[in-house]
């Protein structure tokens, strides 16, 4: 026992003694977190319309400025031929056209249904199809904020008589970083811990350091304790600092207890600083710790469910996810910030995350040989 | 000649394979406790093998390794915590300073509280590391890193001490040092094996196993060795050295021949006779002006058993 203190003791001097790490283990994560929550978005905002206006009267004015009220619509100009829309999305200064028939606000006074026309630019069909929801719902709101102006009495005939109400619960604004931050959390919460445990355990066998160790009575519990400490420690420091990021200064909300995810955490530690000591039984300098290391890391995030959508996945891809530790915690720590889950209802993906954890780390610590010959 | 469980180390017809190449063929060897043994060849000659395996660090492919008498592939606790090694490479904590780097190895061996500050400044003294406490072990100079490793090797006070190659790449006036260190330990009464590929220094141990290509070829007090060499040597010195060694290495009679700066050294067959020297003299037209029988050191020996040197 008093030897893994010592192995310990070390491992934080040695830690802090090189200030470079020290800045990307705190620094870092931060800047991450700063930079992905505002450039990983699926909002749509800002998409540049142009306005074909056949039609010219006031109506038609009162729905353009519906439009362009929202930050979602920028108006990019007004034209009366659409060729014009054509050339502009051509440029890249158009993303959507919206074309005014003559005769529209008469025909929407006398209670018919006029139609409108959507022109979208579908190269990106993910913002363009979200652009289009978005015309769709200020249309449907304009056209029953008119009738409603025209005549308190009957609802019109012309516009439908049954309305959907949207309603979004745990997330009213469909809000991408609360989304995205906590997801964020889980990246931070694997780099750390696998990429600084496999480095540090390939840089004893790099620099020989394993040779001198094997022959003291150090034990290979005891030298993996003293090792994985202090990333255990240092992980559950970043968790701390990212979390009470996420909560003061993007305003995610924390609907759920903080022990859970603090415990639920460490089962998630398990599997990622168990993969970082796998890293280490199969490269021998810390360059290949770092690729490998980087290889697992790109897959687990792709394959998690993190910006990609589990569900748009090709059925063989979304098998393959349950291979993945990441997908588990990443939607336990979304339902825990969102949602506020209680464990009860996150045992769907706490069980295997339990199972693959203590898998890994146990092959790996199984799979860890302190004799290098 | 004592009893093998009484020995500072023992093996017996130890081998060890690395896929089919053999490393270390059948060799058997024993060190006398407190005796401060030399294993002398060159690169490859399976030196870091043998070593390993009394350090416990690998299982041999046959025969046994006692280290003081415990079993250095079953015992292997007890023989780690009264052995010290000294790897080839530096492998201390570049990172941390020399005080740490003592410190975390007395910690790891479990060095006594009341015996640690005494055992520290006793290796400070003998190594003279002591004004260098707070430097960092990647900032020190070559010679000052290898006594630095030695006195990590050495805090536990072990009853033998493995040290690889310690002397390489080090200074000449660092090699003396440490040489004069390592006396110093064994009087203490440690059992002390090293190896080094400078046959030079196979002076300075009490005895020395020659090793080539997996197997030890002589063992014994260097004045043994130097006694087993079966040819006359003779230092030559004239005018041109060059063109003497040519014409020497022409002649049937001789071995072998070596340039030692001005000198050459000429191994006969048997001793030439003196109307052979007139007779060369000579041919050589005065540029051949002294010759004198020369002692032959470990070198020579070792040249003449692994039969180069041509």
């Amino acid at each position: 026992m008093r030897r893994i203190v010592h192995m310990t003791q070390k491992e934080f001097r040695q830690v802090f003694r090189d200030k470079p790490m020290v800045a990307i283990i705190f620094a870092v994560p931060i800047v991450q977190l700063f930079i992905l929550a505002f450039a990983i978005t699926t909002e749509v905002k800002h998409t540049k319309l142009m306005v074909v206006d056949y039609d010219r009267s006031t109506v038609s004015k009162d729905l353009v400025l519906a439009f362009v009220h929202t930050d979602r619509f920028d108006l990019a100009g007004h034209t009366t031929d659409l060729r014009e829309v054509r050339e502009g999305m051509r440029g890249w200064e158009v993303q959507m056209g919206l074309v005014i028939p003559a005769g529209f606000g008469a025909d929407l006074v006398r209670g018919l249904k006029p139609q409108v026309q959507v022109v979208s630019d579908g190269v990106d069909g993910n913002s363009s199809g979200i652009a289009t929801g978005y015309a769709h719902g200020i249309l449907a709101g304009f056209g029953a904020d008119y009738a409603a102006v025209q005549d308190s009495g009957a609802p019109p005939a012309g516009l439908s008589s049954v309305r959907m109400e949207e309603r979004m619960w745990y997330n009213p604004d469909l809000s991408s970083q609360q989304f995205m931050v906590p997801g964020i959390v889980v990246v931070l919460l694997t780099i750390l811990p696998m990429m600084l445990s496999a480095m540090s355990l390939v840089k004893e066998k790099e620099i020989g350091t394993m040779e001198q160790l094997s022959v003291t009575p150090l034990r290979k519990h005891q030298l993996l304790a003293g090792k994985l400490i202090p990333f255990l420690f240092l992980s559950y420091v970043e968790l701390a600092i990212v979390t009470t990021v996420a909560v003061l200064i993007f305003r995610i909300p924390m609907n759920g207890s903080y022990m859970l995810l603090a415990l639920l955490a460490l089962l998630y530690l398990f599997a990622t600083l168990g993969l970082g000591i796998f890293i280490s039984t199969i490269t021998r300098s810390q360059q290949q710790a770092m690729f490998v290391a980087w290889f697992f890391m790109v897959f687990m995030i792709m394959m998690s469910g993190f910006f990609i959508p589990i569900e748009n996945m090709p059925p063989v891809l979304q098998k393959l996810t349950h291979l993945n530790t990441m997908r588990y915690f990443m939607s336990i720590i979304r339902d825990i910030f969102q949602k506020g889950s209680s464990l009860p209802f996150l045992l769907r993906d706490v069980v295997p995350l339990a199972a693959f954890g203590l898998t890994i780390f146990s092959v790996s610590v199984l799979a860890f040989r302190k004799r290098v010959g | 000649m004592t009893a093998p469980e009484t020995r500072g180390i023992q093996i017996t017809n130890f081998r060890k394979l690395y896929g089919k190449t053999e490393a270390v063929k059948e060799v058997s060897l024993s060190v006398e406790r407190g005796e401060l043994f030399g294993l002398i060849g060159p690169d490859g000659a399976g030196k870091t093998t043998l070593m390993r395996a009394v350090c416990t660090l690998l299982v041999p492919d046959g025969g046994t390794v006692l280290v003081q008498g415990r079993d250095a592939a079953r015992d292997i606790a007890a023989v780690r915590a009264r052995l010290g090694y000294m790897p080839q490479r530096f492998s201390l904590y570049q990172d941390l300073t020399v005080e740490q780097n003592l410190r975390f190895f007395a910690d790891l061996f479990q060095v006594r509280q009341k015996e640690r500050e005494g055992r520290l400044e006793e290796l400070y003294r003998f190594s003279r590391l002591g004004p260098f406490k707070k430097r960092r072990a990647g900032a020190l100079s070559g010679g000052m890193r290898q006594k630095l490793a030695l006195s990590c090797a050495l805090v536990h006070t072990p009853e033998t001490l493995v040290l690889d190659e310690p002397t390489t790449g080090v200074d000449p006036v660092s090699r003396h040092e440490f040489w004069e260190i390592l006396r110093a330990i064994q009087k203490e009464g440690t059992t002390i094996l090293v190896s080094t590929a400078y046959l030079d220094e196979a002076d300075r141990c009490d005895r020395v196993a020659l090793m080539h290509e997996g197997r030890i070829v002589a063992v014994g007090t260097p004045e043994e060795i130097k006694a087993g060499f079966r040819h006359v040597l003779y230092r030559l010195a004239g005018r041109d050295a060059r063109e003497l060694r040519r014409f020497f290495s022409g002649l049937p009679q001789v071995h072998s021949t070596q340039l030692f700066g001005d000198a050459v050294h000429v191994v006969f067959a048997k001793k030439p006779g003196q109307s052979d020297w007139e007779e060369w003299r000579h041919a050589l037209e005065g540029k051949l002006e002294h010759w004198s029988p020369e002692r032959p050191s470990v070198e020579d020996v070792f040249l003449e058993l692994i039969g180069s040197g041509r």
